[in-house]
């Protein structure tokens, strides 16, 4: 079933009742009711990474007592449709030397893969377009891909920066899935299960019912997952991937258009990606009170996006070496002892 | 015990950071929004009228014109029967214009002011040489304090002081009109001692050999033009110290 329960549950019934109704056989009653879902979780998400784009920017404005756009619009709030307009019109330029088919296809990876994760994301009570019982596994399966398209966009450009850019990425993103996956892991010990849906009905009730507060290695996992999942979204202090003043922009140099529009916005959803993963697994995901679940979700992840967003307007960028070195000296150790910690406490029954 | 200390001063910038962002921006929203210029900036130069009678507060002296570093000021005056000085045409070319205030600071009369308007570009260079019209109009709103009225006190009781008071005037005048007005001079007199020369061999010659004391009387003639101009300046001082009464 697509929709356990939930809000939106009576639509989709409907849906599938006219459907029936219209006599189609159910392969391609299947097929419309997720291509449906795909279009609107396509939509919306474009929209929260427009929107996450002019955030950043009236965030880094504001730390620096500026205004950021102000042009467009109340406060700027269609800056960012305006850019996207104007990157579909731009001259799509193309280097003469390159690499046909990778360059081409590396931003359709990049941004496919980073809208694959929505597939198991809970956005609200019974809003999840398929409960898979590998959800986690899924997603940090799927996110990965994203790596192999920077090194794909890095390699068939053609050009020094951008390859160097695409090195680095893989570098990095494999270096920090691992401690990221470990953090996440001590909570799946926990729930004793890989659903998604499964995580956030165990953190149901009251807060002190989240992950973060219920064991004592909630919040070591989450400060861990999200050193980690900043450097997956290759932000900074973890951008050297894309380090503007040593690499020009990295691995997207050679792109225009809107092949660098679907880098940069994928890079948007990313982020609201490991917000959305940190939200669902430390912070009781759609669980809250009075407000609808899906509001919750919402609230919650915005936080998590804004506290990354702090983040970026905060710390310097990490060197190469400081960086690997931060990923395999400190991050892999702490979030294994977090995981017998997570192990040795569940086995034991030392929580409430 | 060092990451503690670590941990510390990553949550101490991030405090730093959300404490800015809950401040106000301090950017000014330039078109809409404008700085209140203080009284005393430097911005276009503007020419000043009698808010009562209207007219300039100008009387063609000429110090601004002096003053000006740049040359960017052109004023033409003219004396009517009373022998008083009427403006014809005060021009400020604002491509030369460095607002540096010394015009301001030169006049005794409250005429020349730089205002605190600054948004005066054009399209075409042309358009920034502006002529009384358009400098009066400028002005018309300008508010000022006139200048406390010292220097016109002793004015009146010795008269020869005044002149004294006008010399340096004089000699420091522009040298748009002084170059052009020496020149004019200097020749005549020059042209009177070539003329002069031709008779002096003359006289020479019935004195004596004609060839060594015709290089002295053209090393004569060749000091005589720089003599001339020395000259000319005294005679030149009195006459605009008169002009400036």
């Amino acid at each position: 079933m697509i929709i356990a329960a939930g809000e939106l549950y009576p639509i989709f019934e409907w849906a599938k009742e006219l459907l029936t109704g219209l006599g189609l056989p159910e392969v391609w009653q299947h097929l419309i009711i997720y291509g449906a879902l795909a279009a609107i979780l396509f939509g919306t998400l474009s929209v929260f990474a427009l929107f996450l784009v002019w955030w950043e920017r009236k965030i880094a404005a504001h730390i620096q007592q500026r205004f950021g756009p102000m042009r467009v619009g109340w406060h700027g709030w269609y800056q960012t449709i305006m850019d996207a307009v104007k990157l579909l019109q731009k001259e799509d330029i193309r280097v003469a030397i390159r690499d046909k088919a990778v360059f081409f296809w590396a931003p359709v990876l990049c941004f496919v893969a980073a809208f694959l994760a929505y597939v198991v994301m809970p956005f609200g009570e019974g809003l999840i377009v398929a409960d898979l019982n590998i959800g986690i596994l899924y997603i940090m399966a799927v996110t990965t891909f994203t790596v192999i398209a920077l090194l794909m966009a890095g390699w068939g450009s053609h050009n020094k920066y951008a390859l160097l850019g695409g090195m680095r990425s893989a570098a990095q993103v494999v270096s920090y899935e691992v401690p990221m996956a470990v953090s996440l892991l001590a909570i799946v010990v926990f729930t004793g299960s890989l659903s998604m849906q499964d995580i956030v009905n165990s953190q149901s009730g009251y807060i002190w019912n989240w992950f973060i507060f219920k064991v004592p290695f909630g919040p070591i996992a989450f400060i861990t997952y999200t050193i980690a999942a900043v450097a997956e979204a290759n932000r900074v202090p973890f951008d050297i991937p894309e380090a503007e003043s040593e690499l020009v922009a990295g691995y997207n140099v050679e792109y225009s258009g809107m092949k660098f529009a679907m880098f940069f916005l994928a890079e948007f959803i990313n982020l609201f990606t490991v917000s959305a993963i940190a939200t669902t697994v430390f912070f009781g995901g759609w669980n809250g009170p009075l407000l609808p679940s899906w509001v919750w979700f919402l609230l919650k992840t915005f936080g998590i996006v804004l506290l990354m967003m702090l983040f970026r307007w905060t710390y310097p960028r990490l060197r190469v070496d400081q960086l690997m070195k931060f990923a395999w000296k400190f991050l892999v150790p702490v979030t294994f002892a977090n995981l017998i910690l997570a192990g040795i406490i569940k086995y034991y029954g030392w929580y409430w | 015990m060092g990451i503690f200390k670590d941990i510390k001063n990553l949550l101490a910038g991030l405090g730093i950071t959300s404490k800015h962002l809950t401040r106000h921006a301090i950017t000014l929203q330039y078109p809409e929004e404008k700085m209140e210029m203080p009284e005393r900036s430097r911005g276009i130069v503007v020419l000043l009228s009698d808010k009562e009678t209207g007219k300039l507060n100008c009387t063609a002296c000429e110090l601004c014109a002096r003053a000006c570093p740049t040359g960017a000021i052109m004023i033409k005056q003219h004396r009517d029967e009373n022998k008083k000085k009427v403006l014809d045409a005060f021009v400020i070319d604002n491509t030369l214009c460095c607002f540096c205030g010394l015009c301001e600071e030169s006049c005794n009369f409250d005429a020349i002011k730089m205002a605190t308007k600054y948004e005066f570009s054009t399209t075409t260079k042309e358009d920034l040489i502006w002529d009384v019209k358009k400098l009066q109009e400028m002005g018309l709103d300008v508010p000022y304090t006139p200048k406390p009225k010292k220097k016109p006190k002793p004015k009146p009781k010795p008269k020869p002081k005044t002149e004294g008071d006008a010399k340096p005037a004089a000699d420091a005048k522009p040298k748009a009109d002084k170059p052009a007005e020496v020149k004019a001079e200097a020749k005549p007199v020059e042209k009177k001692e070539e003329t002069a020369t031709p008779e002096a061999p003359k006289q020479a010659e019935g004195e004596a050999d004609s060839k060594p004391k015709t290089t002295e009387v053209e090393e004569e003639a060749k000091a005589d033009p720089a003599q001339s101009e020395t000259k000319t300046e005294p005679e030149d001082g009195p006459k605009k110290g008169e002009e400036n009464e």
